[in-house]
């Protein structure tokens, strides 16, 4: 008999636990079910009052028409564009500091890891004006280079930081063998740690094309001409103009937010470990 | 010297602009003349400028509601989410997508759900009898609707807290169910405690997260930047404004430096009040 009630009690907790999962489920899930059904709406079924739930018919051409009447493919390719030159500036600046401030020993290296971790802490502003004021002076406004400079002089210091926790994880006598055989640190770094890493590097690389699908600010400073405009500024603009047809609207939502999506539930391991790393400082 | 870019990069595209903004604070500059010095006027046009102030409000507003709800919502989720159920990872999964989508499509996806005429959240709650305020179109709603907008993308502290509650050693929680703990004493006694430093953490980035709110802002108001009235005129929108669209570069300098002022004395309270109530493991 008691073991039967536990059981019981058991099912019926489990019950509840899963009823409550399922409701906040519900509501977080809910806006993005709502914007793919309603990109497949018609307007008038759209704005209809009380709501059509379901688009009746399913008008798959809200895709074609949107994506022909606004040059989103551009916006996608200058995204890509944006996206592979800062991944490789990001993945060499930030291994070779992350190498600097955990493979080898020098005095003020831990301070000096502390000063940058705090630069995170400073308002984006507080630096924003005067930088503004030379790229401008070197002509290099209106284009991607304000953005794409600085991931290649370590910009990124989450990343930095999470490929140095990575390395702290592997042994130090590894390095010393290699020292041992008479390799220098350039060779260590290139020829053995860096193939080490290749899961905490993916993390990386994965963190910024996110980064870089996302970047709204930064665009928004530095890119003036519509031509090169990344898909952040893109739909910016689609939302600016197409209040009145908001199936394009969606469309242009959900095609901007699908990739990402399938990204994630394929790197999902990587991406939520990589998180944790960041957050609790050890791996997840 | 392995750390070199990154070094260059902090001289070059930090330490340089951050004091290059203290210097211009104390100017009037347009970028592309010579600074010239007025000593305090910025300062004293700035505490006279009631739009400076409106703006500082409201992200004092978003900041006060935000950041406690925020870290109650992803406390919560990471709590349901460590509870003992089949299918967790799917749940996880759906709780973290709502933070990759694209910002500015999720602005998109919440002005439609949340128009006050056509969208389904003021269709449903009319339908329930409930008053149905006008949200983003609204004075007094506007930031509540942008603080819901922002506790739907709470993923990535979520993630954080999780990776966080599953790092506790299960045995304090089997010692205590003996001593006869319930569920909140545990929650009380041991998981905020030994989530204490992850806490201080998010409850940083989140901190400096509002104090450059910008983003969802810009894009939602688009057509009304500031709007309805001065309602979602955001701090560093201003700065923004004053700086791009004015070139009141040495107007705008000090607005960065106040913020960077502000911000400093917020974090050095958070610090200074944590070693109250974070709770470090390897001291205690």
């Amino acid at each position: 008999m008691a073991v039967e009630s536990a059981r019981q009690r058991k099912l019926v907790s489990g019950a509840a636990k899963h009823s409550v999962l399922l409701i906040v489920s519900v509501i977080l899930g809910f806006p993005l079910v709502w914007m793919v059904l309603t990109s497949l709406k018609s307007n008038i079924q759209a704005l209809a009052v009380p709501a059509v739930w379901l688009p009746h018919p399913v008008l798959w051409d809200n895709y074609p028409q949107m994506l022909s009447a606004v040059t989103f493919y551009r916006y996608i390719l200058n995204t890509l564009m944006y996206a592979a030159i800062t991944i490789v500036g990001v993945a060499v600046s930030s291994s070779l500091v992350a190498y600097g401030f955990s493979r080898i020993r020098w005095r003020g290296r831990d301070t000096l890891f502390k000063i940058m971790v705090s630069t995170l802490l400073i308002p984006f502003f507080a630096t924003l004006i005067p930088l503004f004021v030379m790229y401008k002076r070197f002509h290099m406004v209106g284009w991607y280079l304000p953005l794409i400079v600085p991931t290649f002089l370590g910009s990124s210091i989450f990343s930095t930081f999470l490929l140095r926790q990575f390395f702290m994880t592997i042994p130090q006598s590894v390095s010393d063998a290699a020292r041992v055989d008479g390799a220098n640190e350039f060779t260590i770094y290139r020829r053995i740690i860096l193939p080490m890493a290749k899961p905490a590097l993916a993390t990386v690389i994965l963190f910024q094309f996110v980064y870089c699908w996302n970047d709204y600010l930064g665009p928004l400073v530095y890119i003036n001409n519509q031509s090169w405009y990344p898909l952040s500024l893109g739909l910016g603009q689609i939302l600016g103009t197409y209040t009145t047809n908001w199936p394009w609207v969606m469309a242009a939502a959900t095609t901007a937010t699908a990739p990402i999506v399938v990204l994630f539930f394929f790197t999902q391991r990587t991406f939520i470990s990589g998180i944790a790393i960041q957050g609790t400082g050890d791996k997840g | 010297m392995f750390i070199s870019p990154w070094l260059i990069g902090f001289v070059l595209l930090f330490a340089y602009p951050f004091f290059a903004t203290i210097y211009y604070s104390f100017t009037d500059f347009d970028g592309v003349g010579a600074a010239r010095w007025v000593g305090l006027a910025n300062y004293s046009a700035l505490f006279h400028d009631s739009l400076f102030w409106t703006s500082l409000y409201n992200t004092t507003y978003y900041t006060v509601f935000e950041l406690p709800l925020s870290t109650l919502a992803a406390l919560g989720l990471a709590l349901l989410l460590n509870m003992d159920v089949k299918g967790r990872a799917i749940y996880r999964t759906i709780f973290y997508i709502p933070s990759i989508v694209p910002i500015v499509a999720s602005c998109m996806i919440f002005v439609w759900m949340f128009n006050p005429a056509t969208g389904i959240v003021n269709d449903i709650l009319i339908s329930a009898h409930i008053p149905a305020p006008s949200w983003f179109f609204s004075a007094f709603w506007s930031k509540p609707s942008l603080i819901l907008l922002g506790l739907w993308g709470v993923g990535q502290p979520m993630v954080i807290y999780l990776a966080g509650l599953q790092s506790i050693p299960r045995e304090l929680y089997e010692v205590a169910a003996l001593d006869g703990a319930g569920a909140w004493a545990r929650l009380r006694n041991i998981t905020l405690p030994m989530l204490s430093p992850i806490i201080l953490f998010n409850v940083i980035l989140q901190l400096v997260a509002c104090f450059s709110y910008f983003t969802q802002a810009q894009v939602i108001e688009g057509g009304d930047v500031g709007g309805p009235g001065t309602s979602t005129w955001f701090y560093v929108q201003y700065l923004y404004e004053q700086a791009f669209q004015y070139l009141k570069l040495g107007y705008s300098s000090a607005m960065a430096f106040f913020l960077f002022v502000i911000s400093a004395i917020v974090m050095l309270v958070l610090f200074r009040s944590s070693s109250r109530w974070v709770y470090y493991a390897s001291e205690g």
